[in-house]
């Protein structure tokens, strides 16, 4: 290994604590027998505890009041029904009964359950070999601003590699009358995992919630803006995992 | 501990956290609010499985990036070439050491990502694989940004006239 490799990231990861077992043995040869190494390493140190030593006081600081105060705020209740039931209460109002079974028709589509269209999504379209997508993972930043706008919310498409999910590309997708897009991943058994994104017109908040149609589960969730739901042919668990993987990046 | 009194343990530690991030102590404190009024409306999505810092420090690296992403006046990433060279060389007390001062100000000079990475290393300690999970870029990544990023920095403090950082003694 020479010199520009050590400088690279080797040296940083030691530093760091971060190698292991044969890594760390060999890192530890290759640094005792070089005194360019040993510079390197000494650098690397001290800058890291310089960097540490510029804020360490921040952490002694008295607490601002303000922040007290906001962490301490009540908790306001969330009324996760309340607006499907504003909702509905609104067509019965404006419609009249003939009104309401009007509407009921029109909207049946976009009032399948989110999981019931994510299911359906990926029925229809991860079973595809050679089409399951529109935009190819290669344009992931037109992709990602293309069903952004499309969506009505902006969302970034999350990274899953470490979960050994490999993005293949997303499309739009006809949700009722509005637009919904669809992500497609694959692992390395070319086992497919989608998350359909819709906009959230009720804007009500829910926590992950897991939902089963055969071999496929689905873990959704609702956020201000937007909703997701995973589906793939794994347990409720790994569903799970990957949501929540997910859910802190699509914020990003 | 109720959950808000232990977000309330957690501050000093948001604090200096939001402040290796952005550096303006009114700022970083805004962050900090920001992130705890987060937390608590969206306290339905923390998983307890896992620790609370860990997810507090997500919640509040989203809100500097997208602050960050917002605000076009810090995503213009200063120029190494805008400093003097050896500016504030001439003043004898920095041969002893490197001020809090200095050092900051050169922080302020590095990229977003690279900074970010600096910081949740030097400063809290979090290991590359929770780096990873709090940023969404593969570990190979999060090591390309953390060398780069050091590299980066010996260098704005080399040229702002501070060996000390290099020198061996």
């Amino acid at each position: 290994m020479n010199m520009k490799i050590l400088q690279n990231w080797a040296l940083h990861a030691y530093a760091d604590g971060e190698l292991d077992g044969a890594e760390r043995n060999d890192m530890e040869q290759l640094i005792a027998a070089s005194p360019e190494a040993r510079q390197e390493l000494a650098a690397i140190r001290r800058q890291k505890e310089a960097v540490k030593g510029s804020f360490s006081g921040v952490a002694d600081e008295v607490v601002p009041a303000k922040l007290l105060a906001a962490a301490r705020r009540p908790l306001s209740r969330r009324w996760g029904w309340a607006p499907n039931l504003a909702a509905a209460l609104a067509l019965l109002i404006i419609g009249g009964a003939g009104g309401w079974l009007a509407s009921a028709r029109v909207n049946s589509v976009a009032m399948a359950s989110l999981p019931e269209r994510a299911f359906s999504a990926y029925e229809v379209y991860a079973v595809e070999v050679r089409h399951p997508v529109e935009v190819p993972a290669s344009e992931q930043d037109h992709l990602q601003a293309w069903l952004s706008k499309r969506v009505g919310a902006p969302f970034k498409v999350p990274d899953l590699a470490d979960k050994g999910y490999t993005l293949l590309g997303g499309r739009l997708l006809a949700d009722g009358a509005k637009p919904a897009g669809l992500l497609v991943y694959e692992d390395a058994a070319k086992k497919r995992l989608t998350i359909f994104v819709a906009g959230n017109a009720a804007g009500n908040e829910i926590p992950f919630e897991i939902e089963r149609r055969g071999k496929l589960v689905t873990c959704f969730w609702r956020d201000k803006d937007l909703v997701y739901a995973f589906v793939g042919e794994n347990s409720a668990d790994d569903m799970k995992q990957l949501a929540q993987a997910a859910h802190d990046r699509f914020e990003g | 501990m109720a959950f808000q009194d232990e977000i309330i343990a957690l501050i000093p530690q948001l604090r200096r956290f939001a402040r290796g991030l952005c550096g303006d102590r009114a700022l970083a404190d805004d962050l900090v609010q920001d992130c705890i009024e987060r937390a608590l409306i969206k306290s339905h999505l923390y998983d307890p499985a896992r620790p609370l810092k860990a997810w507090l420090y997500t919640v509040l690296r989203n809100g500097f990036i997208s602050g960050v992403r917002h605000d076009k006046r810090s995503t213009v990433v200063k120029s190494i070439d805008d400093l003097g060279v050896g500016e504030g060389a001439s003043l004898p007390e920095q041969e002893q050491g490197l001020s809090v001062k200095q050092l900051r100000d050169a922080l302020d000079l590095l990229p977003v990502q690279q900074r970010e990475v600096i910081v949740m290393v030097a400063l809290e300690e979090l290991s590359y694989r929770e780096i990873s999970d709090m940023t969404g870029v593969p570990v190979g990544t999060v090591m390309s940004r953390l060398s780069r990023g050091r590299e980066a920095l010996r260098g704005i403090l080399e040229r702002r006239g501070q060996p000390y950082l290099r020198r061996v003694k």
